[in-house]
């Protein structure tokens, strides 16, 4: 199937790569399905709309920044999304970058969008921690973006044509 | 809005799923239990918001300014 995307133009796409959000992504919840798309060859992916051209969100696995994150997710969370002990397990966080300014850039560690790889079924979940910041900055303390990271589960993502 | 007067341990039910009891008043904190089916979010309303605004400040970002 030829998905429609405001940035990246028209992405093919296989049902298999398509993965459901029931409740969307917090403030767009008419829009529940996703697809991954890999940024150039980093650790960045853009969580693409399949039915809004125009929602895409930048995400990144947060270990590449921090790698003792761990936030705690809830029982009554984890079994919305069916996940088991050993259920394969996605967690991304969403990235912000205001405009022109990619030193700014943050990561929202509060509102990690976590996906049950085996039912391709997401959801964003909120985190009731102060410990984690809905808008962590990361250049303060490193200069660039760390080593890049394999991807570990292409079947899942595909790449755009854009950044291909 | 409605408007209910309760004391502790009484609760209101919202929907046929949706129960909230009032645990303890103290001062000025009210502590709440909420019962609610596993498909029902429930959230601290600021922690909510704030995470809607920063989901739309997100949805702005522009692949131009991705770190390579």
């Amino acid at each position: 199937m030829t998905i429609k995307t405001a940035r990246f133009g028209n992405v093919e796409a296989t049902a298999e790569d398509i993965i459901s959000f029931p409740d969307g992504i917090l403030g767009f919840a008419a829009s529940q399905s996703f697809v991954i798309l890999n940024h150039g060859q980093g650790a960045f992916r853009w969580l693409q709309s399949v039915d809004e051209p125009s929602l895409a969100f930048l995400v990144t696995d947060p270990a590449c920044y921090f790698p003792d994150y761990a936030p705690a997710i809830s029982e009554e969370a984890a079994e919305s999304l069916g996940l088991m002990e050993q259920s394969p397990m996605l967690v991304y966080t969403i990235v912000t970058i205001p405009r022109g300014k990619p030193q700014q850039m943050t990561l929202n560690l509060a509102g990690p969008i976590v996906i049950n790889a085996a039912t391709r079924k997401g959801r964003q979940f909120v985190i009731d921690d102060e410990a984690y910041s809905i808008r962590q900055r990361v250049f303060e303390a490193t200069e660039a973006p760390p080593e890049q990271k394999d991807d570990t589960n292409p079947t899942l993502e595909h790449r755009s044509e854009a950044a291909a | 809005m409605l408007v209910l007067t309760r004391k502790i341990n009484q609760s209101i039910i919202v929907g046929d799923d949706v129960e909230i009891v009032v645990l303890e008043v103290r001062g000025e904190q009210v502590r709440l239990g909420i019962k609610a089916p596993r498909n029902v979010t429930v959230h601290r309303r600021e922690i909510y918001d704030q995470i809607l605004d920063e989901n739309r400040s997100a949805a702005q970002t522009d692949p131009e300014d991705v770190p390579e």
